[in-house]
C-alpha cells in the first residue's frame, strides 16, 4: 500500500512551485497563534505571518524580517472529523472519488499540524456508526488516520451523516480544540445549526465542503447510479435545459442556506472541486480564518 | 388458417420470455459502467425530472411493446400462416355451336341470341364457338373457332341480317334452296356434323359440346333426317342441345305437338327446352344455360395452400415503425 501521507506531501512540494509551501505553515501557525514565552528560534518572515511576532531587531542586524519562534506551552490538538460514509465515495465536481480529496485535504491540515508540533485526532464514520482515534503526534499516526479514512469510505459504507459525527464530538470532546470537518454539500438542517452553535461555542472550527458531482448539465451525460440506493440515473435525461435548470436553481439555493448557516454560526467554510484545488482552497479557508479570528 | 412451419411457434415463445427474464434481471455489473453520485435525490425529488423520467418510462413502455409485438408478428410470419382451401376449376375446353333457324317467324330471337353470344364472346377464353344457319338447307357461316374479333364481327353481321337492316340480305344466301322451309332434323343433324373429330375416341381430352337450337319447330317440307333421328345422332356423339322455342304454341299436351317434340329433343340428348316469351328473356335464358353448362364441366376439387402472410407482416411493419420512433424518442 502506497503511502498516503508521502501523497499529501509530495502534492505540497507541486504546490511550493507555485507559492511558497511556507505560507500555509504561516497560515496555519497564525490561525493557532500558539505563543509562549520560551523562545525557540528564528525563522525567515512568510506572509501570512502575524506582525507581532516579528523580531525587528533580529531583522534590522539581519536585514531581512524574522519570526520569532516560541516552543508553544501547551499543545494543540487538531481534531479531524471526515464523513466516511458512502457519499464519500462517490464522485466530486471534478470527477474525482470525494474520498480521495477528503484524504488529501486531511492530510495537508494534518500535516501542518504535525510540523507545528500538534496532536491530531480523528472522529469519523458514517450515519451508523462514529470512530475515534485518539489524538497523537507524529506522520506514523497521520498515516494511520488517513488509511483509516481511505479504508471506511467506500459504497459499503453506511448512508453519510455529519451531524452524526458532529454530535458525537459534543457528546464526548472536553477542552478546546481545533476542528476541521470535511464533508460534502450537507443540508442545512432545522438541528444542525444548533448542534454547530453548540460546538463553536467550545471549539474553533474549520469547515471545508468538497463540491458534489453536477448531477443535471455539464458531465451529466454520462449515466450514474445513487450511492444512496444504487437506482440508476439515465444521463441524458438529466441533459434536458430544463432539469439543469432547475437543479442550478436548487443547488444554488440550498449553497446559499449552507453559507448563510456558517455565517450565522462564526464557522469558516472553504470549498473545494477536486484535489488539484485542495491547495488553494485550503490557503484561502486558512487566510479567511485568520482575518475573521 | 394453418401454419406451414408451426414448429417456430415453441421456439419464439422461449425466446420471447426469455427476452423479458433476460432485461429485468438486475445486472450486478450495471454499476460498473456508471459513476457514483451522491445526493441523488437532489436531482431526482425534482418536479422537472420526475416528469421527465414519467415521459422516458413511458416510451420505454411503448419500445417494450413494440418489441413485444415485432416478435411475436416475426414469428407467426415465419410459421407461415397458410390458407388451405378447395377450388373447382372451371373448365374452358367447351365447344359451342349456335344453330339458328332462319325462317320470317324466328329473326327476332336469333337476333337476341347472337347479340348474347357477342357479348359473351368478349368473356371467353378457350371455348370455341360456331355458327350455322338454316331454312330448308343449312349453311355453316362459321366453324368452330376461338377467334373472338372473328366471331363478334360475324355475330354483328348477323344481327343485323336477323333484324333486317339495309344491306345485310346476303347473310342469309344459301339457306333456301325450295325443297321446303324450316327442315329443322336436317339442321340440327348438320350442326352436330359440325362439330370436328367426333369419331375420336379419346375421352380424356373430350371437349364438352354443347348447340343452341333456336326454332320454332314448325316444319314445312321434307326433311332428310327428323328430328328426332337429329337427336338421336347428337346424343350418340355426346352433345347436348339446348332448345330455345319462341312460337310454342302447343295445343296441348299430346306429344305429337311441335313444342314437344322439340323439348323431347333437347332432353334425350341431355340439354334443356325453354319457351320465350319474348326475345329479351334470350339473354338470361343463354347465360344460364352457359352457367349449367360450366358447372356441368368443373373439374375435381383441387386443394390450394396459399401463404397469408400480410396481416403479421403488416403488423411486424407497423411495430417496428413504432419500434424504431420509440428508440429514436428514447435516444434524444
Amino acid at each position: 500500500m502506497t503511502s498516503l501521507l508521502t501523497r499529501v506531501k509530495s502534492k505540497m512540494s507541486l504546490f511550493a512551485h507555485r507559492k511558497a509551501r511556507g505560507m500555509l505553515d504561516g497560515q496555519y501557525g497564525s490561525v493557532f497563534r500558539g505563543r509562549s514565552l520560551d523562545f525557540d528560534d528564528l525563522r525567515a518572515y512568510i506572509p501570512g505571518d502575524d506582525v507581532r511576532d516579528i523580531d525587528w531587531k533580529a531583522s534590522a542586524r539581519h536585514g531581512s524580517p524574522l519570526i520569532k519562534r516560541y516552543v508553544a506551552v501547551r499543545r494543540q490538538t487538531v481534531l479531524l472529523i471526515a464523513d466516511t460514509g458512502r457519499n464519500m465515495a462517490a464522485e466530486a465536481l471534478d470527477g474525482e472519488p470525494k474520498r480521495d480529496i477528503a484524504v488529501m485535504a486531511l492530510g495537508v491540515v494534518g500535516y501542518l499540524a504535525h510540523r507545528h508540533g500538534d496532536v491530531v485526532g480523528l472522529v469519523c464514520g458514517d450515519g451508523t456508526t462514529t470512530r475515534t482515534v485518539p489524538a497523537k503526534a507524529g506522520e506514523a499516526h497521520l498515516e494511520r488516520l488517513l488509511q483509516e479514512i481511505d479504508s471506511a469510505a467506500t459504497l459499503d459504507s453506511g448512508p453519510s451523516r455529519i451531524e452524526a459525527q458532529l454530535e458525537h464530538v459534543a457528546r464526548t470532546v472536553k477542552g478546546r480544540f481545533l476542528l476541521f470537518v470535511v464533508a460534502d454539500e450537507a443540508t442545512a438542517g432545522p438541528d444542525t445549526e444548533p448542534l454547530l452553535r453548540r460546538l463553536r461555542a467550545q471549539h474553533e472550527i474549520l469547515w471545508l465542503t468538497i463540491r458534489d458531482a453536477d448531477l443535471a448539465g455539464g458531465t451529466a451525460g454520462q449515466d450514474a447510479f445513487s450511492v444512496a440506493d444504487s437506482s440508476a440515473l439515465p444521463g441524458h435525461l438529466a441533459a434536458a435545459p430544463a432539469i439543469v435548470e432547475a437543479y442550478a436553481r436548487a443547488a444554488a439555493e440550498r449553497d446559499a442556506g449552507r453559507q448563510a448557516m456558517f455565517r450565522r454560526t462564526g464557522i469558516t467554510v472553504g470549498h473545494v472541486t477536486g484535489s488539484s484545488t485542495v491547495m488553494s482552497g485550503l490557503f484561502a479557508l486558512l487566510e479567511r480564518h485568520r482575518r475573521a479570528g | 388458417m394453418e401454419l406451414t412451419f408451426w414448429w417456430v411457434i415453441p421456439p419464439a415463445m422461449i425466446l420471447a420470455a426469455m427476452v423479458p427474464w433476460r432485461a429485468f434481471r438486475p445486472d450486478p455489473q450495471a454499476n460498473a459502467r456508471r459513476r457514483p453520485v451522491a445526493n441523488a435525490d437532489r436531482l431526482t425529488a425534482l418536479p422537472e425530472y420526475q416528469a421527465a423520467l414519467r415521459r422516458h418510462r413511458r416510451w420505454l413502455a411503448v419500445a417494450a411493446l413494440a418489441a413485444g409485438t415485432l416478435l411475436l408478428s416475426a414469428a407467426a410470419a415465419a410459421a407461415r400462416p397458410a390458407q388451405l382451401t378447395t377450388i373447382r376449376p372451371e373448365q374452358r375446353n367447351r365447344d359451342i355451336m349456335l344453330c339458328l333457324d332462319t325462317s320470317g317467324s324466328m329473326s327476332s330471337a336469333d337476333s337476341a341470341v347472337v347479340k348474347v353470344f357477342a357479348h359473351l364472346a368478349t368473356e371467353f377464353d378457350g371455348e370455341r364457338i360456331g355458327l350455322t344457319i338454316f331454312d330448308s338447307s343449312a349453311v355453316q357461316v362459321f366453324p368452330l373457332t376461338d377467334d373472338y374479333e372473328y366471331v363478334q364481327q360475324q355475330l354483328k353481321l348477323a344481327g343485323d341480317a336477323f333484324d333486317g337492316n339495309a344491306g345485310s340480305a346476303g347473310f342469309l344466301d344459301g339457306t333456301w334452296n325450295g325443297r321446303g322451309s324450316s327442315l329443322i332434323g336436317d339442321g340440327l343433324a348438320s350442326c352436330v356434323n359440325g362439330f370436328p373429330g367426333v369419331d375420336a375416341a379419346d375421352a380424356g381430352k373430350q371437349r364438352s359440346r354443347s348447340v343452341i337450337l333456336a326454332t320454332d319447330n314448325y316444319l314445312s317440307g321434307d326433311p332428310i333426317f327428323t328430328l328426332e333421328q337429329a337427336g338421336a345422332l347428337a346424343q350418340d356423339r355426346g352433345i347436348r342441345v339446348h332448345a330455345l322455342n319462341p312460337g310454342d304454341f302447343d295445343y296441348g299436351p299430346g306429344p305429337g305437338q311441335p313444342g314437344a317434340r322439340l323439348r323431347a329433343a333437347a332432353e334425350t340428348s341431355g340439354g334443356t327446352y325453354h319457351p320465350l316469351d319474348s326475345p329479351e328473356a334470350v339473354a338470361g335464358i343463354v347465360r344460364n344455360v352457359q352457367e349449367t353448362e360450366a358447372a356441368a364441366m368443373q373439374g375435381a376439387p383441387r386443394a390450394v395452400v396459399s401463404d397469408v402472410p400480410d396481416v403479421p407482416l403488416t403488423v411486424a411493419l407497423l411495430s417496428g415503425l413504432v419500434l424504431a420512433g420509440a428508440s429514436w424518442r428514447l435516444r434524444a
